[in-house]
């Protein structure tokens, strides 16, 4: 990596506030945190604890008060709204809670609109998009339009849209937090399959205590801190108890794979 | 870096009534628009096209058209004979004397219209020869016959071949029924011209002559000869600028027209900013979306005032329709349009809407689905990503 580190995000000490009438609210407060290449990261913590603002910042929707943000090496902090933003299109694929299709576009749109970023042709953008709606499993959806497909389906075209740029990294905003049992399974199981096949990096941010089994660590934040060493297995532990003691893997904060 | 137009569009698709009612709001302004401009057009067609280019109108000194002017049988003698009158086959001068007379007549459906009533000689159809019996004959002199033009047929009660008019102390007898190239003349009623001023007991028979010159350098040249004499009072004008000035009535109403469809755009244009303000507002988040996918503020702003365009195009397409629908029920199922001349006698024009006032009416859409947009699409490429995405 260019600054000399091996992680692919690199948070360093970073702040984010935001002014609300008078009062300012302190989201995030002085977070650091490294994430290797092809690492499935999850992001827990109550609500209102600084998970989504974390995300926005590793993506590049938000930027921080105070601290650096580096993604593969980029500095994020260098980058202008455009460039930030065609940044954004080259190298990150986004998924949302409430899935976010475009209504009036069908699937195959939807999974090409990134495409529509970029210099390739229609037939290509049309190509690819249908290659990324068949990783995801909806090879038959093709024509469907959101309001047609099912709360399950219409989360794999999202993650075929954030796949079909072939991006490092994707950010996935509880992505299972709107879908039944079965579903969020499914789709944790496809998640996790990115990573393993396609050496995908992935940071979720999540509150679902099932996704400690898909994931290869897990990160806590309190009150937009982020939890360390006996606060971090504390935190781990009650959601193991309340998830019933499943398997988890330790939260790595050193920054190695 | 554009969003495709398909998006815009099927957005505008995607909320049918509310996207119909705005588009119907543009729709009206621009039938009002097309129909007001189309009349407009074919007044002044009708009007500048009634008169010929050597023909000259040779009223008494001071008055400004042919119902306030009386002139006497000598000075008609007197003119017959000037040279440069174009002359017919029997070599006979092509000055054909007139009497003018704007009686009530009663429509069909009861009212009440002043029509124009022109007492001719024969030889009128010389001088006016876009004039053209088409059906029955010319009239008999003396006998009480009266032939009518094409947009006064069927508009009033026995004005058809074989029926009676009433006006002045008798009935006339409609013999003919003529055609006019859609002139003005069109909306008159001819008959004899002796018959006519003893009807309207005028102590001198004519009103005024029209006079068929030989050539553009004579008709000047008998123009100013007219104008000089001192022994007639008379005022000769080229009968192209007679009807001009009254054509030029329809440059006020021009001016209005422009005036109120300016106006009626404005308030169109905030009905179809109002839509797309609640647009921008209700998808607040998938704009957050695309912006975060990496679309930029220039590929937001082009779909939201892309989308107002589509809305007043859709707006124009059935305003321009429903016009030409309109134009031709008026015209053809109604037979011609009545407007009130500057001679105060009913025109009936047949009222066409012509590319121009539908290219107006296609232009003034278009400023107004731009003039819409302008400040959703400002409003929706200005949303900052992470806050429009928390809309969700
Ligand atoms: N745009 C914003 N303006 C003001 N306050 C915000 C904004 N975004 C987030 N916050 C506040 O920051 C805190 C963290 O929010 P968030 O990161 O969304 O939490 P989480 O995703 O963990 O539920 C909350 O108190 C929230 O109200
Ligand atoms: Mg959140």
């Amino acid at each position: 990596m260019a600054d000399g580190s091996n992680a692919l995000i690199d948070v360093r000490n970073v702040s984010r506030h935001y002014v609300r009438n008078v009062d300012e609210v302190h989201a995030l407060d002085d977070v650091s945190l490294e994430v290797p290449a092809a690492c499935f990261v999850a992001l827990m913590g109550p609500s209102g604890s600084g998970k989504s603002t974390l995300l926005n910042l590793i993506s590049g929707i938000d930027r921080p008060s105070e601290g650096e943000v580096i993604v593969a090496g980029q500095p994020l902090s260098t980058l202008d709204e455009d460039e930030l933003a065609t940044w954004r299109a080259r190298h990150v694929g986004l998924i949302f809670q409430f899935f976010n299709l475009i209504p009036v576009l069908s699937a195959r749109e939807n999974v090409a609109l990134p495409l529509l970023l970029t210099d390739l042709d229609k037939a290509e953008r049309r190509r690819r998009a249908e290659t990324a709606l068949r990783v995801v499993g909806l090879e038959e959806r093709f024509d469907h339009f959101p309001r047609t497909l099912s709360g399950g389906e219409q989360q794999r075209v999202a993650i075929a849209r954030a796949i079909v740029t072939d991006p490092d990294l994707i950010v996935a905003d509880e992505p299972t937090g709107d879908l039944d049992a079965r579903n969020a399974e499914a789709i944790l199981d496809l998640l996790r399959a990115l990573k393993n096949e396609f050496g995908k990096t992935i940071v979720m941010v999540t509150h679902d205590s099932r996704a400690l089994r898909y994931v290869d660590e897990a990160h806590h934040l309190d009150k937009g801190v982020l939890l360390t060493g006996e606060e971090a297995e504390r935190a781990a532990a009650a959601l193991l108890a309340a998830a019933g003691a499943h398997p988890m893997p330790p939260a790595r904060s050193d920054g190695s794979s | 870096m554009r969003l495709p137009f398909s998006y815009s569009w099927r957005n505008v698709r995607a909320r049918p009534l509310r996207s119909a009612l705005t588009a119907s709001v543009i729709a009206l302004v621009v039938l009002a628009c097309t129909l007001l401009l189309g009349l407009i057009t074919s007044m002044r067609r009708t009007f500048t096209s009634t008169g010929h280019p050597l023909n000259l109108v040779v009223l008494r000194k001071g008055s400004d058209n042919d119902g306030s002017s009386m002139l006497p049988v000598e000075s008609y003698q007197a003119i017959r004979f000037l040279d440069g009158i174009a002359r017919n086959g029997d070599d006979q001068p092509l000055v054909s004397p007139e009497v003018v007379v704007q009686p009530f007549f009663r429509t069909r459906e009861g009212g009440r219209e002043n029509v124009l009533v022109r007492g001719v000689e024969p030889v009128a159809l010389e001088v006016h020869d876009q004039v053209r019996v088409t059906e029955g004959r010319m009239f008999r002199p003396s006998s009480g016959e009266a032939i009518v033009g094409r947009g006064v047929t069927g508009r009033y009660q026995g004005a058809e071949l074989g029926g009676a008019i009433e006006f002045g102390r008798g009935k006339w007898k409609v013999v003919g029924l003529f055609d006019a190239e859609g002139t003005s003349f069109e909306s008159e009623v001819w008959v004899d011209v002796r018959e006519l001023a003893n009807d309207a007991k005028r102590p001198l028979p004519f009103s005024g002559f029209r006079v068929r010159t030989a050539n553009v350098a004579e008709r000047e040249r008998i123009e100013r000869r007219i104008d000089d004499d001192p022994r007639w009072a008379l005022d000769a004008e080229p009968e192209i600028d007679y009807y001009a000035e009254l054509a030029s009535t329809g440059t006020t109403l021009y001016v209005i027209v422009v005036a109120v469809a300016v106006l009626a755009g404005i308030g169109a244009s905030f009905g179809a900013a109002n839509t797309m303000y609640a647009a921008v507002q209700t998808r607040t988040a998938e704009i957050g979306t695309l912006r975060a996918l990496g679309f930029p503020r220039g590929a937001i702003l082009w779909a939201f005032q892309a989308e107002a365009v589509v809305l007043a195009l859709i707006g124009f397409a059935i305003g321009a329709v429903a016009s030409v629908a309109a134009a031709w029920i008026l015209s053809n199922a109604l037979g011609g349009f009545a407007v009130g001349a500057a001679t105060f006698t009913t025109s009936v024009v047949v009222l066409e809407v012509d590319a121009r006032s539908l290219a107006a009416a296609l232009f003034l859409a278009i400023a107004i689905g731009i003039a819409a947009g302008l400040g959703p699409a400002w409003r929706a490429a200005r949303l900052r990503p992470i806050e429009a995405l928390r809309k969700a």
